[in-house]
């Protein structure tokens, strides 16, 4: 186990944050928006620990005091939240493809801001970010928590009435204006929280993969947590959980197969580099076979049915 | 007495004690001009009938009055107030509600939660507290979910609030809609062919349902229908609709040997 957690330290924290941020996607996506832009506030907040933890509070000797990183944390959600609101307000008059295109440019002008910027280091980036814990897998401190208390915020959400508000107009924007609710307002809100979860993301991975630099939160990101998203599960937070979790250990379980050994050269390496076309693939596969996921509510009412059945 | 009042005043466009005033609304998509400065007032209390042959703006009224559509001209005013461009979510907070001709249900939400998303304007619950399940969005939430559950009860549907709106039958998604616009607690509700797929059985209980509601509830209906006996049997007053000008308005037994309606209906040579 120990061996077991050493070895594989990066890629579980890495799975935890995954999972985290496919819930960003998830949550404009309850209330019918497809919104790319999380990778975007998770670059941000990325480059607020990153600047607050190298320039503000300088690291002296020894660990870097995690109650730092959580006020970090907390300036970075509070920062994204406040420019998700800024850039949700006019993104969300937009529908459908017109909204992704528009987080993809979002995403796109970050990036080109933060890679000609001095305070983000310009194309080098900040490096050197103090390490709050000795052990990379004494990430999982801060990771797990941050997804128990988002999956737990929405699977209460689902049951409330700013969830109902958000659902109904997944499920028929006009429909749902006609019973009262405000459309612009719940599509910010969802759009707002979803930037409050991502800067949170980014303050702890800036700390964990110790340099930030303008390839943090790009496009390639997008195209990830699409992936696990869609291919996850979209109609259920499991969904994303589940996608995050599992296709992001996908291209190192790829890996280890193509080690093995026995293999034509050219598959091995497909299967140790093609992670951006397995995904694509998987995208494109999703849609037409499992346009709500592997995950769906219904297969989860199923399972709990089979449980309490077990149960009794 | 305000019905029989309104009743009397066959053809008079609206008058300020009127619930709803229609005031020379027009709508123009592109150079079709579906509805054509059409005025009418609904009383308070009325059940008022919208009929006419297809194509003849019924629906596209409906659409200016919850605000789905803007109109080209005219005014509309409701308790008074002129509510003409105002967003759907803002005319459904003011008490108007309605349903759809092509069956608008939140399909792969179970029956129950249908009707408790409509309790959204006469609900409070911020996010943080009904997230965090704080004791008043608790005592809300248990009473939306009473509120959603007696009125399926009232259409009939008690018995599925799990069921997924879109597998019910077409006629119990038409109650469905029902439940839930009346959810919204509304003073004034927008039928749009509530009786459309339905068997005979099913538009009687479906008449003796307007009855019952609007008794009890105090409600002003506007009913669009194709099925002629279930509108002269319900309505206190019909306006009748050609090419979206209004041709009668008046009293069932008037507008039916109205010769206009005639003509519209059957065409010249009748």
């Amino acid at each position: 186990m120990a061996t077991f957690l050493a070895t594989y330290d990066f890629l579980l924290v890495s799975m935890v944050l995954a999972a985290v941020l496919a819930l960003t996607l998830y949550l404009p996506l309850m209330a019918g928006q497809l919104s790319v832009a999380s990778p975007g506030f998770y670059a941000l907040g990325g480059y607020i620990a990153a600047i607050m933890s190298t320039k503000v509070f300088p690291p002296g000797p020894g660990l870097y005091p995690v109650p730092l990183v959580l006020l970090e944390m907390a300036v970075a959600a509070m920062a994204s939240g406040v420019l998700g609101l800024a850039v949700g307000v006019p993104a969300l008059r937009l529908r459908g493809i017109f909204l992704a295109l528009a987080t993809i440019a979002f995403v796109q002008i970050l990036g080109v801001v933060a890679l000609n910027l001095d305070v983000t280091g310009g194309a080098i980036g900040i490096f050197g970010i103090p390490q709050p814990f000795s052990s990379q897998i004494q990430y999982m401190w801060l990771a797990i928590p941050l997804l128990l208390v988002s999956m737990l915020f929405i699977a209460r959400l689902e049951r409330t009435r700013t969830g109902r508000a958000l659902v109904a107009l997944r499920e028929d924007e006009l429909a749902a204006a006609a019973m009262g609710v405000n459309p612009t307002h719940y599509k910010v809100l969802a759009f707002t929280m979803s930037a409050v979860l991502a800067g949170a993301v980014g303050a702890i991975s800036a700390h964990f993969i110790n340099t930030w630099n303008s390839r943090q939160g790009t496009f390639d990101t997008s195209v990830s947590l699409m992936t696990f998203v869609l291919v996850g599960g979209s109609r259920t937070f499991v969904g994303p959980v589940v996608g995050g979790l599992v296709l992001t250990a996908l291209p190192e379980a790829l890996r280890g197969i193509a080690d093995v050994g026995g293999l034509p050269g050219w598959l091995a390496q497909f299967l140790r580099d093609g992670r951006l076309i397995i995904f694509g693939v998987l995208i494109a596969m999703g849609t037409v076979f499992f346009p709500h996921g592997l995950i769906t509510p219904g297969l989860l009412r199923r399972l709990g049915g089979r449980g309490r059945a077990s149960a009794a | 007495m305000s019905v029989a009042r309104a009743a009397a005043r066959d053809g008079a466009a609206g008058s300020a004690s009127d619930l709803l005033v229609v005031d020379r609304v027009t709508c123009r998509f592109g150079g079709v001009i579906a509805v054509n400065a059409v005025s009418f007032g609904v009383a308070r209390g009325e059940l008022f009938g919208l009929i006419g042959p297809n194509g003849a703006g019924k629906t596209t009224l409906f659409n200016l009055i919850t605000g789905l559509t803007s109109p080209s001209g005219g005014r509309l005013r409701y308790r008074g107030e002129d509510i003409t461009g105002l967003p759907p979510y803002r005319v459904a907070e003011r008490g108007i509600a309605r349903t759809f001709q092509n069956v608008r249900l939140f399909g792969e939400l179970g029956a129950l939660d249908n009707v408790m998303i409509a309790r959204h304007v006469r609900t409070h619950s911020g996010l943080v507290s009904g997230v965090l399940g704080l004791g008043p969005a608790r005592q809300e939430e248990r009473a939306t979910r009473e509120h959603a559950g007696a009125l399926l009860a009232l259409v009939g549907l008690a018995d599925r609030p799990e069921e997924r709106a879109r597998n019910l039958s077409y006629g119990d998604q038409r109650r469905l809609e029902i439940a839930r616009a009346l959810a919204l607690e509304p003073e004034l509700l927008l039928l749009d062919e509530p009786a459309a797929g339905m068997n005979s059985g099913e538009k009687r209980a479906l008449s003796d349902l307007i009855r019952s509601v609007r008794g009890r509830l105090g409600l002003t209906i506007l009913l669009i229908e194709h099925h002629v006996p279930l509108v002269m049997d319900l309505c206190d007053r019909i306006a009748v609709l050609n090419f979206g000008e209004l041709i009668a308005l008046g009293a069932p037994a008037a507008v039916q040997k109205n010769p206009a309606v005639i003509e519209a209906y059957l065409g010249d040579e009748a």
